[in-house]
């Protein structure tokens, strides 16, 4: 694998030379931050626990969704259709390198530049400016393996997007989509706890709760209990074996495209 | 055994009959009016190990579609293609790992990286021990003084450089075949000179077999011994350079700009030609932009001064250029039967 790590290392490089448009990353979630923490202060309005979480908890959810959603920004899709349609793909195509890992190594590359540069300045950011306490548990510890799953299916999501690009050349549309459903039904943007009943329920057997919900309950409630935690762990490998194997196949047709109608 | 065998192999292609307009665009959406274009067209040869054949032909004639079936990017619509004995787009992890391919209009460094981070990078891919790899990064460097571009980042090399280093390190993994899709293009005489005295090095030190396709014939000219001319997807010739390079080596094109010229300049200079030289077509007349006029001149008929000389005397020249016979007389050439 050692070939996919020199790939990752050659992407976290070319990350570092565009550095200053990290800074803007970086003031961009800060404000979100303090606009959610009025927000969220006016909702909770004197209430000590409102769905059964806290007004320190619902603001450590909120930031920290919005800084994984910043982590796992990547812009595989992105990366993807542009190469397909400049052609570069053929690079990938030429060389003894099987496409989904190396672009996987791309977004994985992104993604270590991206807790180095947005997700470890954010952490320490609540803990000093906002003084949020991190609560130690069980879950802290799970927390790093969920959110690496986590990744993974992001991953896919943005993976089976690209590859629509084979099929069209505008994807921005299919973007959009992709994003805003991962927003809303994932938990990103409110807890999955305050969503109705019913749609809780659902909600957290969609592979959608496992990139957001899933690794953030697991910081902010970490004394859940160990099964129901390692429950939502497997529910989460599921999601990655399920997605990787859907994405490869889909990869194998849409290469078809190319073979046959040429690039 | 023949290192790429190609047997009657044919690529066809469904494209879309586009239509005008709005309206027509519209059609587009739902239409299913295609034609089929047929890139590859029957052709087959072998390629020997260590052989070097320059494969050329004019603009769409079909020679990028083959190199992407032998790189097993593009599959075929029929026919047969071996490499090394093995389909190049089934098991092509493997198949990747023998070949070499240089796509001259699309660099494989890393665009905001040091060059060396990609030779580094490509190391891995290719699984190249660090033995091996010093060992090439020497020769390159004997070969073209490289290291003095490795902290270079690619984006700030020259074409001609970036050229250098993309040709090198396809070479990095000893590669069993590598594939020069248009490496000179856009480059200019010195830097060419260069590219191919590097490519022949590349092929003698490690008896490497390179497949290069080209709208240069002086490429084919200076590196090979075997061409093959491909138009309209079939083959047109296949055999030794010196024999295509001695019949259009006496081919020259003259461009004559004539003052006040118009339409009617051509048709008159071609009807003042031939009442001097008489009607054998060893002059072929046609106009060029504006008031440009080519006359393609076969030098063992008729010299090119008399041309020239007759040229300058019979009409208000203002400007003469003299070009080497491109790609496409060439190819027009062969249909009139000029190699048979």
């Amino acid at each position: 694998m050692r070939k996919y790590l020199a790939l990752s290392k050659g992407w976290f490089m070319t990350g570092m030379v565009y550095r200053f448009g990290f800074i803007a990353t970086i003031v961009g979630n800060i404000l979100y931050m303090v606009i959610a923490y009025y927000l969220w202060t006016s909702v909770y309005d004197g209430q000590e626990v409102i769905n059964g979480l806290s007004f320190d908890q619902t603001f450590l959810y909120v930031a920290l969704a919005s800084t994984v959603f910043i982590l796992f920004n990547t812009y595989v899709d992105w990366l993807m259709s542009f190469e397909i349609r400049e052609g570069r793909i053929t690079n990938y195509l030429v060389k003894p390198i099987d496409h989904q890992l190396a672009v996987l190594a791309y977004g994985g590359g992104r993604t270590i530049l991206n807790i180095l540069i947005v997700t470890v300045p954010t952490a320490l950011l609540l803990t000093f400016a906002f003084g949020v306490a991190i609560p130690v548990g069980v879950g802290l510890l799970l927390f790093p393996v969920s959110l690496f799953l986590a990744f993974l299916i992001s991953f896919c999501f943005d993976y089976a997007v690209g590859l629509t690009g084979f099929y069209t050349e505008s994807i921005w549309g299919l973007v959009t989509v992709k994003e805003t459903l991962i927003l809303a039904l994932s938990g990103a943007l409110i807890p999955i706890q305050f969503f109705p009943e019913g749609l809780q329920n659902l909600l957290r057997w969609l592979p959608f709760s496992a990139i957001y919900h899933t690794p953030l309950m697991m910081i902010t409630q970490p004394d859940q209990g160990l099964g129901l935690l390692l429950e939502r762990l497997a529910f989460q490998f599921f999601w990655v074996g399920t997605l990787f194997v859907f994405t490869r196949l889909f990869y194998n047709r849409a290469i078809k495209v190319l073979r046959i109608a040429g690039g | 055994m023949a290192l790429i065998h190609i047997e009657d192999l044919s690529k066809h292609f469904k494209i879309l009959n586009r239509h005008e307009g709005l309206t027509g665009s519209f059609r587009d959406l739902f239409s299913h009016d295609y034609r089929t274009v047929k890139a590859v067209d029957g052709i087959s040869f072998d390629i020997e190990p260590g052989e070097m054949v320059g494969y050329i032909g004019p603009n769409g004639a079909g020679k990028s579609t083959t190199i992407k079936m032998m790189t097993g990017i593009l599959k075929q619509t029929s026919g047969t293609i071996l490499v090394n004995d093995h389909v190049p787009y089934e098991n092509r992890i493997r198949q990747a790992q023998i070949m070499g391919v240089v796509f001259g209009q699309r660099s494989q460094l890393w665009w905001d990286l040091p060059v060396i981070e990609s030779f580094r990078i490509l190391k891995e891919i290719y699984k190249v021990d660090q033995k091996s790899f010093d060992e090439h990064l020497a020769l390159f460097d004997d070969l073209v003084g490289l290291s003095a571009l490795y902290s270079q980042q690619v984006r700030t090399l020259s074409l001609g450089q970036r050229m250098l280093c993309d040709i090198t390190v396809s070479f990095l993994h000893n590669p069993s075949v590598v594939f020069l899709d248009e490496p000179t293009i856009g480059l200019d005489v010195s830097v060419k000179a260069k590219i191919r005295s590097l490519i022949r090095e590349l092929n003698r030190v490690s008896n490497t077999t390179i497949i290069l396709t080209t709208h240069d014939l002086g490429d084919v000219e200076a590196l090979c011994k075997r061409i093959i001319i491909i138009d309209k997807g079939t083959i047109l010739y296949d055999g030794s350079t010196d024999k295509v390079s001695q019949l259009f080596g006496v081919f020259r094109t003259l461009e004559v700009q004539v003052a006040d010229g118009d339409q009617g300049a051509t048709d008159l200079i071609e009807a003042r030609l031939t009442e001097r030289f008489g009607e054998e077509a060893a002059i072929m007349v046609r106009p060029k932009d504006e008031s440009w006029t080519a006359m393609t001149i076969d030098q063992a008929r008729i010299p090119l001064s008399d041309v020239l000389n007759f040229m300058m005397t019979t009409f208000p020249v203002d400007d003469v250029r003299i070009v080497e016979i491109s790609m496409e007389n060439v190819v027009q050439r062969i249909y009139e039967g000029a190699l048979q």
